[in-house]
């Protein structure tokens, strides 16, 4: 009871003895180069930024447009790498794998993201508990989690178990041309899905509980509710876990080098490995550096998309 | 005429609605099985790492309730990781981690600090420099600037690990959002006060913003701990070897012991999880607000 009032007491007094003063003194003091001071301030991560994130793009960039021959001499070839890129076959299957990839696992890694959110936010039973265990391996760094798997895929390892149990046949997961990417994107959901939950189940409780009363008076089924009310009301967040998502997806890399190294037959070829090999395995460089400024792009590209979404609905 | 469209079709909802509708006995029974399915690697993973090795894939046919629970569990796999370069590099990810946090959010927060309480021209550039350093994302372009540290004699040193972690544009920005809600009227007290710029950030602007600190100094940790491509590229060999990557070399070895395997993914995993609860509502907070604005 006191607090309150000694609170309500000291604030005022406090507003007191600041608002007189403004007008007059800070034109005075510590104003006199503001871009001076907050550069001094800025100056360090400035530094790094531009070092360590931009410079080296630059860099890809530059180094993309020459060619390094054996004998030592470095030759500028304008777009030649590039072109090379394009007409060779490995290039183009790591395109494709990365584009199936990205078409399958984003799409399904929001959905199930957003039907998890939409499940875990409803009144149930226990309903904290079982969301924080579909959260709990976010913490697994993706490099754990693909030798994890790697264990759990083995021929005689759990996931064959499990089949087992369900009458089902085993499976080689890993090792088929068929089921290696597949199998990868299972691993990458089990640490994405909660993650991307996080956000919707943000954008769920925003929701004022009124309008679903408003709509279950209406007589709206829980299903309609879903659709009409729920889904419409978190597209924002929807559409920036898309992204964010779609942008991840696109620079998977631990669960390729350790796991299948690109195979079976270039089945998990995906580009932030085939630049890997290309940069380290086969030496070339320059046309690696081609690589990086095309997955690059293609990120801009992407999120560029997203502000474009996002500002025409405002 | 919304309003009688639904009144018309309500029965009919009704009906569907009975019918389609997940009872609160339901919905708990669905998020139970698929909560389950979630932990069961994680739980796998654990229950492996305290048992030997060899028992690893006894229990697998059939399954049975032995392949998920121990009676003898035993700490032997744990110990048996202070013996390895494991237990070196998951130290090694633990040092350059922290010296990333700690440093990392000085460079971050005085840039936030540089952004927010002051006005002055190029801000907009300054400010477009950093979401732009946040666009490229950091991966993509591990193999140019690798490229460049062996320029500068950095591979295989703490410090060409580090020095990537420290300037983390999303970490700036979270900041920024922060700082701009720091009333003016405080500020101006406080330099009437006598503080100067840097009394002011340190007085002022620090004390009031603990929340966006720990969320960004998360942001710093889990960008260090999880990374596998940059230590990949960078520290190769055992003295500076990171954890992932040690056990992903472990991993492609001939005669595996999945028993220290195990133990040390259950440490690797532990760290962050730990941190990560701990700070759960800070991290949800920094999760919303570099998300939503």
């Amino acid at each position: 009871m006191t607090t309150p009032t000694t609170r309500a007491g000291a604030d005022p007094r406090a507003r007191r003895a600041v608002r007189p003063a403004p007008p007059a003194r800070p034109t005075r003091r510590g104003r006199r180069h503001p871009a001076l001071i907050a550069l001094a301030f800025l100056a360090p991560a400035l530094i790094a930024l531009l070092v360590l994130r931009l410079a080296p793009a630059a860099v890809a960039l530059w180094d993309s447009l020459f060619r390094t021959s054996l004998l030592g001499g470095t030759q500028f070839v304008a777009l030649g790498n590039y072109f090379e890129l394009f007409g060779n076959p490995d290039f183009q299957n790591a395109l494709l794998v990365t584009l199936v990839f990205t078409i399958l696992i984003n799409p399904l890694q929001v959905a199930t993201a957003f039907l998890l959110a939409v499940l875990y936010t409803r009144k149930a039973a226990g309903s904290k508990i079982w969301r924080s265990l579909v959260i709990l391996p976010i913490a697994v760094p993706p490099a754990v989690s693909a030798v994890i798997w790697s264990v759990i895929y083995r021929p005689d390892g759990l996931a064959n178990a499990f089949l087992d149990l369900l009458g089902l046949p085993a499976q080689p997961f890993l090792t088929s041309p068929q089921q290696a990417l597949a199998s990868i994107m299972v691993l990458l959901s089990w640490i994405g899905v909660g993650y991307w939950m996080m956000f919707l189940i943000a954008g769920i409780n925003d929701i004022p509980r009124s309008y679903y009363e408003a709509a279950s008076l209406d007589g709206a089924s829980a299903w309609r509710q879903l659709w009409t009310i729920t889904f419409p009301l978190v597209r924002r967040p929807l559409a920036f876990v898309l992204v964010a998502d779609t942008v991840s997806n696109l620079l998977v890399f631990a669960p390729v080098q350790i796991l299948t190294k690109g195979g079976p037959e270039g089945s998990t070829n995906l580009l932030m490995y085939d630049i890997f090999t290309r940069a380290y395995t086969l030496g070339d460089l320059n046309t690696a550096q081609a690589e990086v400024v095309i997955l690059v792009l293609i990120t801009l590209v992407i999120v560029a998309l997203q502000f474009r979404l996002l500002r025409s609905e405002d | 005429m919304t309003a009688s469209l639904a009144t018309s079709q309500a029965p009919a909802g009704r009906r569907r609605s009975t019918r389609r509708r997940l009872g609160p006995v339901g919905t708990s029974v669905l998020g139970a099985v698929i909560g389950l399915a979630f932990l069961i690697p994680l739980w796998w993973t654990v229950v492996n790492s305290l048992r030997p090795g060899d028992e690893t894939f006894r229990y697998l046919n059939p399954l049975e309730w032995r392949t998920f629970f121990t009676l003898t569990p035993t700490l032997d796999n744990y110990f048996a990781l202070l013996d390895t370069d494991l237990g070196r590099a998951i130290l090694n990810s633990l040092f350059i981690s922290l010296v990333t946090v700690v440093v990392g959010l000085v460079i971050c927060a005085t840039a936030a600090y540089g952004l927010s309480a002051f006005k002055f021209r190029g801000q907009g550039l300054v400010f477009s420099v950093i979401i732009l350093s946040f666009l490229i994302p950091f991966d993509a372009i591990a193999i140019p600037l690798a490229d460049m540290f062996r320029d500068w004699n950095l591979q295989n040193t703490f410090f060409g690990l580090i020095l990537p972690g420290l300037g983390n544009g999303m970490a700036i920005f979270l900041l920024r959002t922060f700082f701009l809600a720091i009333p003016e009227e405080l500020v101006e007290a406080a330099r009437l006060d006598g503080l100067g710029p840097w009394g002011v950030f340190r007085r002022i602007y620090l004390p009031l913003s603990v929340p966006a600190l720990i969320g960004a100094g998360l942001m710093l940790f889990l960008f260090q701990w999880q990374a596998y491509v940059w230590p990949l590229l960078m520290g190769t060999d055992r003295d500076h070897v990171v954890g992932p990557v040690a056990l992903s070399n472990l991993q492609g070895q001939f005669a595996v012991d999945y028993g220290v395997l195990f133990a040390a993914s259950v440490i690797l995993i532990l760290i962050p999880l730990a941190i990560i609860i701990g700070f759960q509502r800070y991290f949800i907070q920094s999760v919303s607000t570099t998300g939503l604005k």
